[in-house]
C-alpha cells in the first residue's frame, strides 16, 4: 500500500504554489474571472484532485435540479420479476421533450460469480436506458444482449448500457428485516451506503448503443455524462423499489416498507478500477473544462465578501462533512488518516466560528481571543474580507479539509455557481497555431509545463510503470518497466515524458523557426506539441501528474472523475480501485427538489420514528438561495 | 453489420497504436477512418489497405522538392499561386497530411492560392476527413488524384460554405500526366469555379448534399460497415493487446 504523504507533490521541480494569483497566465484574452482563479498548479496537482468532493456543479447534482425544475415523471411501466426477484422491469420517464425507458433484468447466479471487474462474465442485475417506446420486438433483443453486456450487440436505441452487483450484505439484511415487518439497522447500511453497486456504465457507442454526438445540443441530456448519470439515478430506484417487493413475498401482510429516510440515504454503489484513468488522460480539453469552469464558479464566491448570514450556513455545512467523514467506512488506511485528520481540522475551524468575540472585520464577522488553534481559526475569520482570504488563510489544512471548505463555499451563493452548471461541454480538438515560432512554444512549455519538462525519464522511478491493456477484456494494466512482458505494447499515456521529449528537442533548435516547419521535419513531435499549445493556453490545462512514476497514484484520477459525478463516500480498496456511492442521500423521485444534499449523513433511529423526512438539523438550502429559486423548489 | 461511429473510432484508435508508428497520430486518423465510413466511402476498406503500407514504412520526415510561385491562365487573367512539391517517400498520406496542411495554412496569410503537389503517397482517400476540416476554416479546397484500376481518377471539390465535398469519378484516363502514386491539393482563399471541374465524362458523382444525408441517417441508424473489413480491422487492434497472466492480473490492482 503506497503511504505517501499526500502533501509532497510528486516532481521536485514544481514552482512555488500560489493561491488566488495567476502568474501563469500570458494568454491576453483571459477574462476578468478568469484572472481571479486559482493557478493551474494549484488546482492541478494530483494530490489536491485526489481529495476533491461533490459539489453542487457535480453532474448529479445539476441533474437532480433539471429533473425538478422540468418536472420530469417516472412510473413503474412493466414489473414482471418472479416471487424471488428475477425477471425483468421497465420504468417510464417523461421528460418535456422525450420519453425513455429505464429496462433492468434481474438474473440469478451464483456468489462466485459476482465480481466487480471488467473481466465478469455475469451480474445480479443488467439493465439500459432506451430512447423512446419498447416495443416487444427491442424488448426481446434487449433480453438477449443486455445481461450479456460486452459480449452482446444492442440496438442504438440504447442510450446506457450497465450492469450491477448486490451488496448481499444489505440486500439481505434489509429484506429479511422488512419481512419481519422491521426497519433494518441503519448501522448495517452505514457500513455499504447502497444496496446494488454498479460495476461499469456504458454510453456513447459502446457495443452499437447511441453515439452521444448529436447529443451535445439535447435539451434533456446534452450535458457530459448525464444521460448515465440519469441511469443509474433510476436505478436507485428501483433497488429500493425491489427490497419492498421482495420483503412483501417474503413477509405477505406482515412486511413493511423500507422507511424513506433510509430509501433516501442508501445511493447506487460503484466499483471503479484502473480503466477510469486513461479517459482523464486522453480527454485532456473535457478536463480542463470541468475544472476551469469549477474554478471559474468557486472565483465568484471566493471574490464575494463574508457576511454573517452564509458563515452561520457554512458552520452547519462543515459540521455535516464532519459527520459525513465520521461516518465513512472505508477499509483503506491511508484514506482513514485523511478522513481522521480532516475531521480534527474541520473540528477545530467550527470552534473558532462559535468564540465569537468583538474582533470585527469591515463587514460585521467577530473573531475569537482564545488559545491554540480556534483561535486563530477565528482570526482567520474576522481578517477575512472575503471567502478567498478566508481560504487562502486556511491552506494549510490538509488537501482534504480544503476540498471540504470548497465543496461547502460553493453550497452558499447557489445562484452564482449554478449559472456555471451548463459550462461542462468543450471542443476536444488540439490544434497547433499559425505563426508562432519554437521561441512561443519553448515559452509555453516553461510557463506551463515546469512539473514535466525538467524531469529525468532515465531515473528508474520517473518512468517506473507502463501502462497496457490486457487481452483480459482489454483490461487496463500497470506493468513495472524491465520487469513484466508487455512495454512494447506501452500505451501513449506518458504525458510528461512526452513533453520531456519536446522540450529537449527544442533546444537544439533555430528558435525562430515557426512550429509547423519544426513540425514538418520532425513530425513525431505533432500530437504532443498541438497538445501542449491546446491545453498551454486554457484555463487549468493538462493535470500535472508523470503517471509512470513509482510513486503516482491513479486513485488520484479516479477521484477527480468522480467527484465531479458526484461519487461520496471514497473507498480505496487499493490505490487502483475504489468504491463509491452516487445519489447517497439524494431525494427520491417522487419528493424530488432542488436543494442541498451535500455529504450524505446517516439517518438516526429518533429520524426514523419521526414522522418528518428532513433532518431538522440541517438546513435543505442556502439561505442566500432567491425567493424565485425557493418558490421553484 | 452496424457499428456506433465512436466504436471506428475506439477501433481504429487501438489498431494505430498496434501499429507502434512514431509518425501518425491516432486521433486523427481515426477521424478519418470514421468521416470516410459516415460518408459510404469505406474507410474501414481504405484503413485496412493502409495497415500494410503503415506498417512496413520508415518514420522517415517528408522533403520538399519544390517551393516557389508560379503563374498560370485563370479565366481572364493571369493567376499567381504557390507551388509546393513534397516527396512523401511512399508513406501512407493518412501519416503526413495534417503536418503538411499546418504548412500550407500558414503559408496561406501570404499567399491565397497554394497548390500542394505530394509525391509517392498512398492511401489518398484517407485524406477527405483532414479536408473536409478545411470548411471550418474558410477555406475552399480541391483534391485529385489518379489510380491504377477504375475509377482512374477521382476529384474532390470543397467550396466555402459546405461542410462537404461533391465528388467526380472517372474512369478514363483524364490528363496525359497520369500518376497513381500522387495526390495534388489546391487551397484558395477564394471558391473554384466549378465548371472547371465540372466535366461532363465523368461517370459518377456523389452530392455533398448525398454526403449530409448519409450522416444524418448513420447518426439515426448507425453507421454500415462490411463483415469482413469489421473482422480485419478488429484484428488488427488486438496487437496491442498484452497476453494475460497472472502477474498481469494484479496489475489492475484488483481483488
Amino acid at each position: 500500500m503506497n503511504t505517501q504523504n499526500l502533501n509532497t507533490p510528486l516532481s521536485a521541480t514544481l514552482p512555488p504554489a500560489q493561491l488566488l494569483s495567476q502568474p501563469w497566465s500570458h494568454d491576453s484574452q483571459i477574462t476578468a474571472t478568469d484572472a481571479l482563479c486559482r493557478s493551474p498548479n494549484v488546482v492541478m496537482q494530483p494530490e489536491r484532485l485526489g481529495a476533491m468532493h461533490q459539489t453542487r456543479l457535480s453532474f448529479v447534482r445539476r441533474l437532480l435540479r433539471k429533473i425538478d425544475r422540468e418536472s420530469w415523471q417516472l412510473t413503474k411501466h412493466v414489473w414482471a420479476l418472479s416471487p424471488e426477484g428475477f425477471g425483468h422491469v421497465i420504468y417510464r420517464l417523461t421528460t418535456p421533450n422525450a420519453i425513455y425507458h429505464l429496462v433492468v433484468f434481474c438474473n440469478e447466479i451464483a456468489d462466485d460469480e459476482r465480481n466487480d471487474r471488467v473481466i465478469a462474465q455475469k451480474w445480479d442485475v443488467t439493465f439500459c436506458l432506451v430512447y423512446g417506446e419498447v416495443h416487444e420486438e427491442l424488448l426481446q433483443q434487449l433480453q438477449d444482449n443486455v445481461p450479456l453486456q460486452e459480449a452482446g450487440r444492442n440496438s442504438n436505441m440504447v442510450m446506457v448500457l450497465a450492469r450491477a452487483n448486490k451488496s448481499v450484505r444489505v440486500f439481505d439484511h434489509i429484506v429479511s428485516s422488512l419481512a419481519q415487518g422491521q426497519q433494518p439497522d441503519p448501522e448495517v447500511l452505514a457500513q455499504v451506503g447502497y444496496i446494488l453497486r454498479t460495476t461499469a456504465v456504458y454510453g456513447n457507442g459502446k457495443f452499437g448503443i447511441y453515439d452521444f454526438t448529436p447529443l451535445k445540443d439535447d435539451a434533456d441530456f446534452g450535458q457530459s455524462f448525464s444521460v448515465q448519470m440519469c441511469a443509474v439515478y433510476l436505478l436507485k430506484q428501483f433497488s429500493v423499489d425491489w427490497v419492498d417487493y421482495l420483503a412483501q413475498q417474503r413477509g405477505g401482510d406482515q412486511a413493511v416498507s423500507l422507511h424513506p429516510q433510509l430509501k433516501r440515504y442508501l445511493g447506487v454503489g460503484n466499483a471503479t478500477g484502473l480503466g477510469m484513468a486513461p479517459y482523464l488522460i486522453t480527454h485532456p480539453c473535457i478536463v480542463d473544462q470541468w475544472l476551469s469552469t469549477r474554478e471559474r464558479a468557486l472565483a465568484t464566491v471566493l471574490a464575494t465578501p463574508i457576511t454573517p448570514e452564509p458563515v452561520h450556513y457554512l458552520q452547519k455545512l462543515l459540521s455535516r462533512a464532519v459527520r459525513h467523514l465520521d461516518e465513512t467506512v472505508t477499509i483503506n488506511e491511508p484514506q482513514q488518516q485523511r478522513n481522521a485528520q480532516a475531521v480534527t481540522e474541520l473540528t477545530a475551524l467550527m470552534a473558532g466560528f462559535k468564540d465569537e468575540k468583538p474582533a470585527v472585520n469591515g463587514n460585521g464577522i467577530t473573531g475569537g481571543n482564545t488559545d491554540g488553534n480556534a483561535n486563530q481559526n477565528a482570526m482567520a475569520l474576522a481578517n477575512a474580507d472575503t471567502w478567498g482570504a478566508f481560504l487562502q488563510a486556511h491552506n494549510e489544512l490538509s488537501f482534504e479539509a480544503q476540498e471540504v471548505i470548497i465543496a461547502c463555499l460553493m453550497e452558499l451563493y447557489p445562484e452564482q455557481v449554478d449559472a456555471f452548471e451548463d459550462l461542462m461541454n468543450t471542443d476536444e480538438n488540439l490544434e497547433l497555431p499559425k505563426g508562432k515560432t519554437i521561441a512561443d512554444l519553448i515559452e509555453v512549455l516553461e510557463q506551463r509545463y515546469a512539473w514535466a519538462i525538467h524531469t529525468d525519464f532515465d531515473s528508474g522511478d520517473n518512468a517506473y510503470w507502463f501502462w497496457y491493456r490486457s487481452e483480459d477484456k482489454e483490461e487496463p494494466r500497470l506493468g513495472i518497466r524491465g520487469q513484466e512482458p508487455g512495454v512494447d505494447k506501452e500505451l501513449p499515456l506518458d504525458i510528461a515524458r512526452q513533453v520531456q521529449r519536446l522540450y529537449t528537442a527544442l533546444q537544439d533548435t533555430d528558435k525562430s523557426q515557426t512550429i509547423v516547419a519544426f513540425i514538418l521535419k520532425h513530425p513525431k513531435y505533432r500530437a504532443i506539441a498541438r497538445r501542449v499549445w491546446t491545453l498551454g493556453h486554457r484555463l487549468m490545462g493538462d493535470i500535472q501528474m508523470n503517471v509512470l512514476h513509482k510513486d503516482a497514484l491513479p486513485m488520484h484520477l479516479l477521484r477527480c472523475k468522480l467527484s465531479m459525478f458526484g461519487a461520496t463516500k471514497f473507498d480505496p480498496r487499493s490505490d487502483r480501485w475504489v468504491r463509491v456511492t452516487l445519489f447517497q442521500g439524494a431525494p427520491l423521485f417522487d419528493e424530488i427538489h432542488s436543494d442541498e444534499w451535500l455529504f450524505p449523513l446517516l439517518p438516526t433511529r429518533a429520524d426514523l420514528n419521526a414522522d418528518t423526512f428532513i433532518n431538522a438539523d440541517i438546513p435543505v438550502a442556502s439561505p442566500l438561495v432567491s425567493a424565485n429559486l425557493g418558490a421553484q423548489s | 453489420m452496424i457499428v456506433s461511429h465512436n466504436e471506428i473510432v475506439t477501433l481504429v484508435n487501438k489498431a494505430f497504436l498496434g501499429m507502434h508508428r512514431e509518425t501518425g497520430e491516432a486521433d486523427l486518423i481515426a477521424n478519418m477512418v470514421a468521416e470516410l465510413q459516415m460518408a459510404g466511402l469505406e474507410g474501414i476498406r481504405h484503413f485496412n489497405n493502409a495497415s500494410d503500407y503503415i506498417l512496413t514504412e520508415q518514420d522517415a520526415p517528408i522533403d520538399i522538392l519544390y517551393d516557389g510561385v508560379t503563374e498560370h491562365a485563370g479565366a481572364q487573367e493571369l493567376l499567381t499561386s504557390t507551388t509546393i512539391v513534397f516527396d512523401v517517400h511512399g508513406s501512407s498520406i493518412a501519416c503526413h497530411l495534417p503536418a503538411i496542411l499546418d504548412y500550407a495554412l500558414e503559408r496561406m496569410t501570404d499567399c491565397p492560392h497554394i497548390i500542394l503537389d505530394l509525391h509517392n503517397c498512398h492511401n489518398r482517400w484517407l485524406a477527405y476527413g483532414e479536408l473536409i476540416k478545411l470548411a471550418s476554416k474558410g477555406i475552399a479546397c480541391v483534391a485529385r488524384w489518379d489510380n491504377g484500376s477504375a475509377p482512374k481518377h477521382t476529384l474532390f471539390v470543397l467550396n466555402q460554405g459546405h461542410s462537404y465535398p461533391e465528388l467526380y469519378f472517372f474512369d478514363d484516363n483524364p490528363s496525359s500526366d497520369y500518376r497513381t502514386q500522387d495526390l495534388v491539393i489546391e487551397l484558395s482563399l477564394l471558391n473554384f469555379d466549378l465548371p472547371t471541374y465540372h466535366r461532363d465524362d465523368y461517370s459518377h458523382r456523389i452530392s455533398s448534399e448525398q454526403i449530409i444525408e448519409l450522416h444524418q441517417q448513420a447518426w439515426k441508424s448507425g453507421i454500415y460497415v462490411d463483415d469482413g473489413e469489421w473482422q480485419t480491422l478488429k484484428q488488427t487492434a488486438t496487437n496491442i493487446l498484452v497476453e494475460n497472466s497472472d502477474q498481469s492480473r494484479q496489475g489492475a490492482g484488483g481483488v
